[in-house]
């Protein structure tokens, strides 16, 4: 995999020579994301699954090809994937569909993005579940010990794939294994998992798996919950509206099956189309070269944090644990000052703060904040090179 | 603190375009909190260290380090000269607009001197005022000055050369702008106005230049001693009664209407001159006119 070459295939960084290092944020879009999301504006821009004319089933055809195609990426049937506007309005369509009468309680970890935490503390804020957190030790992993919380009142497992706090994986095989061993459906955050590695939803062996189409070089807009049949059979109503219903009268209304039955109203065909080129782009770089490039450069960047004076990386430093995503701060610079004088001095963008994630970054120890740097495939050892001697200079400030 | 200097900054910003009013906002903000002794969640005082500090570091590192460690003091002390520069600067508007000059009654170099233009004076109509030289000549030189003024005092030599060399040639005219920034001005225009009526105008005026400083300090005591020189017997009568109020007053209001902004401003046959070198473009356009 030449990262020098697919830069070559994103404007942005060609138009604004920037380090860019703030992937788990939002990703870049390469050249063919924009033209395919632009072609639908350009070609088709009818509403698919309504009107019969031309153009209205050509929209259709392509939005359920970009289906498909999304599908493949992730090791799922078509049928299995529902577009939403991003992962938070995937998780969320899980947590509060989910029928909580016989099993009440809610599985998670404090490492969590607000998308997911906050849907499920709003659930027990009503009285409907109830949550129970995970142990989480000193390094960021989850205690696998704890995984005896999971229990047949359990109704949802709802876990990360990777956290967008210290970059680490959850161990999924053992998290999946005693959910449903318990009977409990299993929910995957993979906002941070999906654009950076190899995910196959059937090996997975999650019930749900959701991901944005931003993070991994899709539009922004557009997102997906991919499910098992039987498991989305589980979910009441989410939003619904036109597209949702196969017949509706005043005495009752009869549902179309999963996924159609969460997409209501006129989607975003021109996102589904930018996603599905993203599907393509990553396709043919191959999710393994991604990923060894990521080991690669992970290792990298921690050694480069590493070897500045007074730098602290929260979890666990073993670059194997993670993917190419560290947090860190620096000994008398506050985390903003970093991202900041980053910025000002080398054009290099990172993102500080607590990441919507604050109990997450509590439990970690940046509570105040820590600077955030995730690489993905448009990055070089170059450029860390430059961000290891703008840390260098601004540690000497503290 | 810079959150105070930066919402002042932005605040006038904000008046010419737009986009500076969500950083006057965050600033608003910022100093809101710094004044009940919270700190500020804006992150607008972040960004301003950043960008300072990353601006200073790519010059020099060191000097980068010094400021960043000091940074809560350096910026105590530009805020405190930001602000009493901006007092000045006030301060300097509001003479200019009440004396003319941004120094107040004692004059000197004003910055605000650039709003004014020479190009923007109108020659007076009347040639009112004290007279000397051929009145039906072609050339006219009309002064406004003012006894008190130093920059007047400095013209004067000028002002007689041009009388005595082409006296035959050029109608002078003086009229009395008695600027208030000038101590005594206003009663020394009326102590020359009383020794013309006794004939001794041009001796009096000489000796008004000449003690300008006693005059400045002492006021009617100087004018009266200077009046006693020239056994001026009228003077007391003429100087307590304010007989020459109404000449005054008609000379300063034909100054207000010609747009006088300074003393001397001459006029060569209706071309003005004043501020910088004024008495020596008066010469050579006086010269040039004589041939």
């Amino acid at each position: 995999m030449d990262s020098k070459k697919i830069r070559q295939d994103f404007p942005v960084l060609l138009s604004s020579n920037a380090i860019y290092f703030d992937s788990a944020c939002t990703s870049l879009k390469p050249r063919a994301v924009i033209e395919a999301e632009a072609r639908y504006y350009n070609e088709l821009s009818a509403c698919a699954g309504r009107s019969a004319h031309t153009l209205a089933k050509k929209t259709g055809e392509c939005f359920e090809a970009a289906r498909e195609k999304v599908a493949k990426f992730v090791g799922a049937k078509p049928e299995e994937v529902a577009f939403t506007k991003n992962t938070t309005e995937a998780l969320n369509l899980v947590v509060r569909s989910l029928n909580y009468a016989s099993r009440r309680k809610i599985v998670t970890t404090p490492l969590e993005h607000h998308s997911l935490l906050l849907p499920i503390m709003e659930q027990e804020r009503r009285g409907i579940a109830k949550m129970e957190m995970l142990g989480v030790s000193a390094d960021g992993s989850i205690e696998e010990s704890a995984l005896q919380a999971i229990d047949k009142s359990t109704a949802l497992v709802a876990v990360h794939h990777t956290t967008n706090t210290t970059g680490m994986h959850a161990p999924l095989e053992k998290i999946m294994k005693a959910a449903h061993d318990a009977g409990a459906l299993v929910l995957v955050d993979g906002a941070q998992g999906v654009p950076h590695s190899r995910v196959d939803f059937r090996k997975l062996g999650a019930d749900f798996l959701a991901f944005s189409g931003h993070k991994m070089c899709g539009p922004t807009g557009i997102g997906c919950l991919v499910g098992r049949k039987e498991a989305f059979e589980k979910l009441d109503t989410f939003i619904v509206g036109g597209e949702t219903v196969e017949t509706v009268s005043l005495q009752g209304v009869k549902w179309k099956e999963a996924p159609k039955r969460f997409e209501a109203g006129i989607q975003n065909y021109s996102g589904a189309l930018g996603l599905s080129a993203a599907c393509d782009y990553l396709g043919k770089i191959g999710m393994q070269n991604v990923e060894e490039h990521e080991k690669r450069m992970a290792e990298k960047l921690i050694s480069t944090i590493q070897s500045v004076p007074g730098a602290t990386i929260y979890g666990n430093a073993d670059a194997k644990k993670r993917c190419a995503l560290v947090s860190f701060n620096l000994k008398g610079v506050s985390a903003h000052q970093v991202a900041l004088m980053c910025d000002n001095l080398s054009k290099i963008a990172l993102r500080s703060g607590v990441f919507c994630a604050e109990p997450a970054a509590n439990q970690l120890g940046f509570g105040k904040g820590a600077a955030r740097a995730s690489i993905y495939i448009y990055n070089t050892e170059e450029e860390i090179k430059v961000f290891g001697e703008a840390l260098q200079k601004i540690a000497k400030l503290g | 603190m810079l959150c105070f200097v930066a919402l002042a900054v932005f605040l006038f910003l904000s008046i010419f375009s737009a986009k500076y009013r969500p950083l006057a906002k965050r600033a608003l903000e910022c100093a809101a909190r710094k004044v009940t002794l919270r700190p500020c969640d804006t992150g607008l005082d972040e960004e301003i260290k950043a960008a300072s500090i990353s601006g200073i570091m790519k010059i020099s590192p060191r000097a980068a380090e010094f400021t960043n460690k000091h940074f809560e003091a350096f910026s105590l002390a530009f805020s405190i000269l930001f602000f009493l520069s901006l007092i000045f600067m006030v301060q300097g508007f509001y003479y200019f607009v009440i004396y003319g000059n941004c120094n107040g009654p004692e004059g000197g170099f004003c910055i605000y001197s650039g709003l004014q233009n020479e190009a923007l004076l109108v020659a007076p109509t009347s040639l009112a005022g004290i007279s000397a030289g051929n009145a039906s000549a072609n050339i006219t030189l009309i002064e406004f000055g003012c006894y008190t003024c130093p920059y007047t005092k400095a013209a004067e030599s000028g002002v007689r050369e041009i009388i005595s060399k082409y006296g035959d040639k050029v109608h002078y005219v003086y009229k009395a702008f008695p600027l208030p920034s000038h101590p005594y001005s206003h009663e020394a225009a009326l102590a020359a106005l009383c020794a013309n009526q006794e004939g001794k105008y041009w001796e009096y005026r000489a000796l008004l230049f000449e003690n300008q400083a006693y005059v400045k300090e002492n006021g009617a005591a100087a004018l009266y001693s200077l009046a006693r020189n020239l056994n001026l017997t009228g003077f007391e009568a003429c100087y307590t009664g304010n007989s020459f109020e109404p000449e005054i007053k008609a000379a300063t209001d034909e100054c207000t209407a010609s747009r006088i902004y300074g003393t001397p401003t001459f006029f060569v046959n209706g071309k003005p001159y004043v501020g910088q070198n004024a008495m020596n473009r008066t010469m050579a356009e006086v010269e040039r006119l004589v041939g």
